[in-house]
């Protein structure tokens, strides 16, 4: 055993991937054409389910050694994954605002802040408040996926992991909303296999993710095994660019495949087609990297709202007799996001967002959404004349960002960062223990948040926007991020608000203005004293109960100001969770502070524009109208 | 048209003013300061004499910019202004409230044209205003409400302006010509005219309750209820009452609970069962704002000073309409 598995890494921010393999595009792939068409790949095994589960309430208490096959499992129970521990009944249910979850319980600092240089080992290791969630789950390999190069696909889990099979020790992650990855090859036997997850609900994550929302710990996404075959397509990178004619269009692509395809005589098909035409069809030698550079596009249709038209990309690996090892899909969409004069133009048309705030949620399940949950969004959306989207604040499940490509919903993908609780005390602005800030320690932590949304999302034409995260004030860190974005993606924008705390650096961060909250007053203000940036309200129309008053003077802008570009309501669905009434028994809608939670922000996260249910408020109505007479 | 000809019948009480025609009797009461009865083809309408109404339930804005604690004063109003006088013309003429013993000299055989009958209300707000609302009846059974509030420097904002009524079972629904869904004057925009009809009593479920159901620019609004409270009227066929523009427009809501009712619940679940109708004609309604819950207040031009007067009229449909 090289590795052992440490919970010291609970209270070292540097600590944050152990093992992890790195993120890459949120490619599908299968084994043949047929299971492409049906969406089901042989290469895929769910472990959704069922698992065995034990809880304890600090980590003190944890079941020790749970993961070795030999070791006494006979009291655990179930859980369902994916879910919320906190909703299957172990550990209590908390929402939170700004203040962090322990406040007024313990008095935590974040590691290397205030001249820190211990690093304060065992803030979380040692936490009384760190719930510990031990999930078991048995399986056998699926015949298909057996004599292969086998994966475990984590796609959230809260707020930070240990993973081991068959007592072997595998790996660690933090980030609750990426993807984790690693590879399980060595460790798989045949027969039955045992797969031991250790989650935490508190690491030095927990000061990186204090968005206002329930605070939930567990495995609340996907789990699912992927096989891959002997020359397999790790990444694809997509730039389907638009020239300057806004007519042609411009295909490049990069392959990355393991790094001895060279060897193994593979070819790579790639087919661009749209219904009617293939626009390239080229086989090629594998190699570790494939790229193909200006296939042009001639006429090409565009992508965009209303119109959200997708060609197909088929990437096709083959060996060395031209037997299918795997085929690659992906939509691709044509369009071309600039700032042009100080304005953002989509397919050289002003850009104007009539968007919503979206958090993750279901009323029953918390933030483990179904698809139904995204399907019934996107008819809203439509309905409504809702073009965008901002991921409030942390990525969503892949499935969301194919769908909003299919719908034509321009995204804002916001990785998983809040920090408001370290600067945002009593309504002012505080950042003297700020983090990530400028802090080195913290800064790999925040950029690998940054990696992950980009290289799992950097295909969707939907995403117009890369955001940095939401409240965390500015520092180096948050430059660091910026200067990730804009380094590996000249085709979008970055985006994030809390620059405006710290004007110091908006020259490195975020390509707009980006405000919350302010009144079209102060707005009108800044477009016309000079502005440099073009103006976004990344919240505005706080929806909180019977509100969404006065929408028309934030409207009223887009006719007078060129610069100013619409923005994202606050937001779209109340988070609030529906609970057998203790006296009567019926469903009911239950809010902070209702759990004997405390401290809590209580109602504060009611503020959709549909009630926790998914039913409309009333507000819904007006912003038919106003975003409908903006719906170009 | 049989009734173009009729008279007004009306009974001069000794604590009472009744006030009696085909189909309909009402009896406004000098002792509960406001219209006791509202009876039309037997079935009463009224549960507690109307009376103005100067609050609404907080909302999450509200809160926010600390509007409530601001106004606190117009919730003892909306609570407790007594009636302070009471005022009643016959035929246009104004008469010595016939009161005993000047109601001596009248007789079971009064008729009139129309009549009309005005109550002055004085807030407990401090300094204190006045509200008059006058109740003009005729031979049709129509009755015409006018309101008028006597603006009075050195009070805080209105929360809300108008006349509530509580009727004594829940309606089965209302239908209203006006504007869709849940309307406010900063939120009105999105709502299309049209005819609607709502079933039951719908109370906006918001996390926590608070000001909802207002229907701005409303043309008429038809309340239907089924039962009574009568022990001695089994009959379960629905029967229905008529409010009606006098001119402008006019804003309502129709709920099954006061205002205090809903600022008194974090739930919806904790409010009462549903018993009761409480229809609430507005004269004037403060907007909603939505730029912030914390702080941002109300756009200035949806305020409702109370410095100003404030006045504003409907009709209660005849038995002919």
């Amino acid at each position: 055993m090289l590795l052992q598995a440490d919970l010291k890494w609970l209270d070292d921010p540097q600590t944050y991937r152990v093992n992890q393999l790195p993120a890459h595009s949120d490619h599908h792939y299968y084994r043949t054409v047929a299971e492409m068409q049906a969406q089901q790949s042989s290469f895929v095994q769910s472990l959704d389910g069922t698992w065995q589960f034990a809880f304890a309430p600090t980590p003190q208490e944890r079941p020790v050694g749970f993961e070795q096959p030999d070791a006494d499992h006979q009291n655990f129970g179930d859980i369902q994954v994916p879910g919320h521990i906190e909703l299957a009944g172990y550990g209590q249910l908390h929402y939170t605002n700004t203040l962090y979850p322990w406040e007024g319980k313990l008095y935590r600092r974040p590691a290397y802040t205030l001249g820190d240089t211990t690093g304060m080992p065992g803030m979380f290791s040692a936490g009384p408040d760190n719930t510990v969630g031990a999930y078991l789950k048995t399986f056998t390999l699926s015949p298909k996926l057996r004599d292969h190069r086998v994966v475990i696909q984590f796609d959230g889990v809260e707020e930070a992991m240990y993973l081991w099979l068959n007592g072997h020790f595998v790996g660690y992650a933090e980030d609750s909303f990426s993807q984790s990855e690693f590879d399980l090859t060595p460790y798989l036997q045949t027969g039955e296999n045992l797969l031991a997850v250790e989650v935490f609900k508190r690491s030095t994550a927990a000061f990186l993710e204090d968005q206002d929302f329930f605070r939930f710990s567990g495995i609340f996404r996907s789990v699912r095994l992927v096989a891959q075959p002997t020359v397999h397509v790790n990444d694809l990178t997509i730039r389907a660019n638009v020239l300057d004619d806004l007519t042609t269009g411009d295909f490049n692509l990069t392959l990355a495949l393991n790094d001895d395809a060279g060897q193994s005589g593979a070819q790579i098909k790639t087919i661009l087609h749209a219904a009617d035409r293939v626009l390239l069809n080229q086989t090629v030698p594998a190699q570790a990297e494939v790229t193909i550079q200006h296939v042009p596009v001639p006429n090409v249709h565009l992508w965009d709202h209303h119109d959200p038209y997708l060609y197909q990309l088929q990437v096709e690996v083959l060996d060395a007799e031209g037997h299918l090892l795997e085929v690659v899909p992906y939509d691709v969409g044509f369009r071309r996001i600039e700032l042009k004069d100080k304005v953002m133009c989509l397919n050289g048309h002003r850009l104007i967002l009539n968007g919503v705030n979206r958090h993750e949620w279901d009323a029953k399940r918390g933030r483990s959404v179904t698809v139904a949950d995204m399907q019934y969004d996107l008819q809203v959306f439509k309905q409504h004349h809702i073009n965008a989207v901002r991921t409030c604040h942390y990525p969503d499940q892949i499935d969301w960002y194919y769908l909003c490509d299919r719908n034509g919903i321009y995204m804002m993908a916001e990785n998983n960062l809040e920090t408001h609780g370290t600067w945002q005390k009593m309504g002012a602005v505080e950042p003297s223990d700020n983090v990530p800030g400028s802090l080195p320690q913290w800064r790999g932590a925040v950029v690998d948040r940054a990696r992950s949304n980009y290289q799992a999302f950097k295909n969707h034409p939907a995403v117009l926007f890369w955001s940095l995260g939401n409240e965390s004030y500015a520092g180096d860190d948050i430059a660091a991020m910026d200067r990730y974005y804009h380094e590996h993606d000249e085709t979008r924008l970055t985006h994030y608000e809390g620059v405006c705390r710290n004007r110091a650096y908006e020259d490195q961060i975020s390509d707009m203005e980006s405000m919350m909250y302010d009144p079209p007053k102060v707005i009108r203000e800044y477009l016309d004293n000079d502005p440099q940036k073009p103006f976004v309200n990344c919240e505005y129309m706080h929806d909180m109960g019977n509100s969404l008053g006065g929408m028309n003077s934030y409207t009223d802008l887009i006719d007078q100001y060129p610069m100013y570009q619409g923005g994202f309501i606050w937001d779209y669905i109340d988070q609030a969770l529906l609970i057998n009434d203790e006296v009567t028994g019926q469903p009911v809608l239950r809010y902070g502070g209702d759990f004997d939670d405390r401290h809590s922000d209580y109602e504060f996260s009611g503020d959709g524009l549909l009630f926790a249910d998914r039913t409309p408020k009333p507000a819904l109505q007006e912003v038919s109208y106003y975003y409908g007479k903006y719906d170009r | 048209m049989a009734n173009t000809t009729a008279k007004l019948h009306v009974v001069y009480g000794d604590g009472t003013l009744g006030l009696h025609g085909e189909g309909f009797q009402y009896i406004f009461s000098y002792e509960r300061g406001g219209l006791e009865s509202l009876k039309r083809d037997g079935k009463e309408w009224l549960y507690r004499v109307p009376k103005p109404t100067f609050w609404r339930a907080t909302t999450d804005n509200d809160r926010g910019n600390r509007f409530s604690e601001k106004s606190a004063m117009w919730l003892g109003a909306d609570l407790f202004s007594p009636c302070t006088d009471i005022e009643v013309a016959v035929n246009g003429q104004v008469i010595t409230l016939p009161i005993a013993p000047e109601n001596n000299r009248y007789s079971d055989h009064e008729t009139a044209d129309k009549v009309t009958i005005r109550f002055t209300y004085t807030t407990t707000t401090v300094p204190a205003t006045t509200m008059t609302v006058s109740y003009t009846v005729d031979a049709t059974g129509e009755i015409r409400v006018q309101a008028h509030f006597n603006g009075q420097a050195g009070l805080p904002e209105l929360p809300a302006l108008g006349i509530r009524f509580s009727m004594p079972t829940a309606a089965q629904g209302f239908t209203y010509r006006g504007l869709s869904g849940e309307t406010y004057p900063d939120r009105m925009a999105g709502g299309q005219p049209g005819d609607y009809q709502v079933t039951g009593l719908p109370v906006t479920p918001y996390m926590v309750p608070q000001e909802c159901g207002m229907h701005m620019a409303t043309e008429r609004a038809t309340v239907t209820r089924a039962i009574t409270l009568n022990n001695a009227d089994p009959d379960t066929e629905p029967f229905s009452l008529t409010f009606k523009q006098a001119g402008t427009p006019f804003n309502f809501s129709c709920l099954p609970y006061t205002a205090e009712e809903l600022e008194n619940a974090t739930h919806i679940e904790e409010l009462p069962l549903l018993r009761r109708t409480v229809f609430t004609v507005f004269g004037a309604v403060r907007g909603v704002g939505g730029i912030d819950s914390w702080g941002a207040d109300v756009e200035a031009k949806y305020h409702l000073p109370a410095d100003r007067d404030y006045d504003f009229e409907f009709v209660i449909a005849g038995t002919q309409d």
